[in-house]
């Protein structure tokens, strides 16, 4: 399997020199293949909603960086982009343009020719059950319907990579479902997901391997079944267990 | 398609589908500024007609107000002859108006008729002597203003016995009153200054005239005092105050040619010097300068409210929606979605500066200015003035929309780009305000000085005057300040602690 995501040393301080600098990532470090879901697991602060933006580009690391499928994240961050769709509770959509209109207008900055958005549109309409409301402006949305449209967006364009910082949170059962099984059929098709929870029920379902970041360091790397042998507990106390004594 | 044209396109649909920058690019400057306006001129036309035709309680007494009578009458009597001249000419100039001026008047006989009023003769008369009254002199001007003065003490007086008040209850008087000093008898007592200044409004002025008037008046050995007792600080009685001194003022015109007719000597006698004065600037000259000035202050300050709501939804709005982020994870650089934004708030300034201007110009001219005013007025700017006010409007609605988007980024939450941008409005206000002050001079070292050049220029080239050398400095100065505001602009878009900041 070839490595779509390589993360190398990434590293994030705030404040800089001005005020008390907070390293919010410390020389994080991590491989993602395709077809392999790998989670980020960790409690809040620890540092995962900061790696996930360095790795969309959305900032950039202070030191280190990341190749994304053959792209550098400090150096070609336009391209980098064109290959993830990331999704996380920050990317809201246009309260006053409906599912289509974001659609379309995504598609575009993406560079997407007008026939090509409608076909993946009405193709993700279907897959994500959207048909109904493709037309509702976003604002009169309930957030599962929002999140689905999210989703959409994300996937739009058919990036080989996905990060999905928390895509669950705040969602009911059945859209929460919706979102696992999408993840599933991500892998299937050979797609890199990197996959932020806090959720252990859905590490347990749908990660490959994992890591667990605590105070901007990750603590460990692994398959499931290599960190529920290292403590020899359930995954929940596993991962409690690494918090507390990180190798 | 360019990705800057894809944000631009998106965020024009975003921006009029928001209720905010709908009322403040379209609503407010199209529908409730003319409408207030002209509520605005409605109200105070009828107040001033309400408060001119008001009759006035003034206290007096009894031989003053018998006094009055005598001197308003003697004033007809001295004056008729020469008056009915004067309306003799008015009616006869019915019979010598060209044809604009009868098609002027038959539009405003059918305006009236429109309305279901059916006053034509009077009207088409008075409409005709309005003409006639352009071709008097002065001299006979002032006596039109002169018998209108008289009419209005004689008619629209209230008399009230002095004595009455001077002998009721002994009145202290109210805080903060003065007693003037020297008053003649009656205008002294408390209880007249009280009836003046109270609560009640009893009274709006007091007057006072010398019993043996007429005998001096004869003697011509000093001027004839008449008092009047008022309270300036209350418009009544200011209009009171005007009223008696146009009166007096009348009386004396009066008395004047009576005195040197009596002496036989001629009017150089008393008025050595005559100031004859010709305007040259035509009623649309004077309209036009008025408006004129009026313009630069409305175009800036549009220009400034139509690019105010679309920055802050584009920027601080996006962060509270959290969907700044979500375009930034778009594969387009940071300057790419700033320029798209740019695009959006400065069609919307050019929009609300432009739409205003023309609605109020428009307003002024069918709405508040009067009939003939507006008729007079013929806003034909020349198309050299239009294109330069063009070329002013541009870089100020580019620095206007760079400013409020740089400053609305800096913020978290719309509220919160509010509280920053609100300020800016006085800095924007307080130099475009340059163009409405008549007496401030296009000097040089003023072209320096951002945004009242541009103000003071539009003014000057509305008017019709072409400041070559300040044009080239205001130009300068301006599109300099909105480059570096760009600039600083594009930095704070590509710093991530000011986009993420939430």
């Amino acid at each position: 399997m070839s490595v779509l995501v390589e993360a190398r040393g990434l590293t994030k301080v705030y404040g800089g020199r001005r005020k008390q600098a907070t390293r919010a990532a410390e020389n994080v470090s991590f491989a993602c293949a395709a077809g392999e879901v790998f989670g980020l697991l960790g409690p809040n602060g620890a540092g995962k909603t900061t790696t996930l933006r360095m790795l969309s580009t959305v900032i950039s690391p202070t030191s280190g960086t990341a190749v994304i499928a053959g792209h550098d994240v400090v150096r070609e961050p336009d391209r980098v982009r064109a290959s993830i769709g990331f999704l996380s509770g920050n990317t809201g959509l246009y309260p006053r343009l409906s599912p289509r209109e974001v659609l379309r207008y995504f598609g575009r900055l993406y560079g997407m020719d007008d026939a090509l958005i409608r076909a993946r549109t009405a193709e993700l309409a279907t897959l994500l059950d959207m048909a109904d409301f493709l037309d509702k402006r976003c604002d009169r949305l309930s957030s599962g319907m929002k999140q689905k449209v999210n989703v959409a967006r994300t996937v739009l364009h058919d990036p080989p990579v996905l990060i999905l910082d928390e895509p669950t949170v705040g969602l009911d059962i059945l859209t929460s479902r919706t979102i696992v099984e999408f993840v599933k059929d991500c892998r299937r098709q050979g797609k890199c997901v990197i996959f932020s929870t806090h959720i252990m029920g859905e590490v347990s379902r749908l990660c490959d391997r994992l890591a667990i970041v605590h105070h901007g360091h990750v603590q460990f790397i692994g398959t499931l079944d290599e960190l529920r042998a290292r403590t020899g507990e359930d995954l929940e106390q596993a991962f409690i267990t690494v918090l507390e004594r990180p190798a | 398609m360019s990705p800057i044209w894809v944000i631009a396109r998106k965020e024009f649909m975003d921006v009029l589908r928001d209720r905010r920058t709908l009322v403040f690019m379209l609503l407010l400057p199209i529908v409730v500024m003319p409408l207030a306006m002209i509520a605005f001129t409605r109200v105070t036309k009828n107040q001033l007609l309400a408060k001119e035709s008001r009759r006035l309680t003034v206290a007096i007494d009894k031989q003053g107000q018998g006094l009055i009578r005598a001197m308003g009458q003697q004033w007809w009597g001295d004056n008729l002859l020469h008056l009915m001249t004067l309306g003799g000419r008015l009616m006869l100039s019915l019979g010598e108006m060209d044809l604009d001026d009868l098609e002027h008047i038959v539009d405003r006989v059918n305006t009236y008729k429109d309305a279901g009023e059916s006053t034509h003769f009077g009207d088409t008369a008075l409409a005709a002597g309005w003409v006639a009254y352009q071709n008097f002199t002065d001299d006979e001007k002032q006596l039109l203003d002169d018998a209108g003065a008289v009419h209005a003490v004689l008619s629209r007086t209230e008399w009230r016995d002095i004595e009455k008040l001077t002998h009721g209850p002994d009145v202290r008087l109210p805080p903060g009153v003065r007693q003037p000093r020297d008053l003649p008898p009656g205008l002294d007592s408390p209880a007249v200054i009280a009836a003046i200044v109270g609560e009640a409004k009893a009274l709006h002025a007091a007057l006072y005239v010398p019993v043996n008037v007429f005998d001096r008046l004869e003697e011509q050995s000093v001027s004839v005092p008449i008092t009047i007792l008022y309270d300036s600080s209350q418009s009544l009685s200011r209009e009171a105050y005007d009223r008696f001194s146009a009166f007096v003022g009348a009386l004396a015109h009066s008395q004047i040619d009576v005195n040197l007719r009596k002496a036989e000597l001629s009017p150089g006698f008393v008025q050595p010097f005559l100031l004859k004065s010709a305007n040259v600037a035509s009623e649309s000259r004077k309209a036009q300068a008025i408006i004129g000035s009026i313009l630069p202050y409305l175009i800036i300050l549009f220009c400034f409210f139509g690019a105010f709501y679309p920055s802050l939804d584009l920027t601080a709005g996006e962060k509270e929606r959290f969907t700044l982020e979500t375009l930034l994870l778009a594969p387009v650089s940071r300057l790419e979605i700033a320029a798209g934004k740019f695009m959006v708030v400065f069609a919307a300034a050019i929009t609300a500066a432009v739409l205003s201007t023309t609605s109020m110009a428009l307003t002024l001219t069918h709405g508040v200015l009067p009939e003939d005013t507006a008729r007079a007025l013929h806003l034909e700017f020349q198309p050299l003035a239009i294109a330069l006010t063009a070329s002013l409007l541009l870089p100020v609605a580019a620095l206007f929309s760079a400013l409020l988007l740089g400053i609305a980024l800096l913020a978290r939450s719309f509220k919160e780009a509010q509280s920053y941008a609100t300020p800016l409005q006085l800095l924007v206000i307080i130099p475009a305000i340059a163009a409405l002050l008549p007496d401030l001079e296009t000097d040089l070292t003023l072209a320096w000085v951002p945004l009242m050049n541009v103000s003071l220029l539009m003014k000057e080239l509305l008017k019709g005057n072409y400041l070559w050398d300040f044009y080239a400095i205001t130009l300068s100065t301006t599109v300099v300040l909105t480059c570096i505001v760009l600039w600083l602009t594009g930095l704070l878009f590509r710093r991530e602690s000011v986009l993420l900041r939430s």
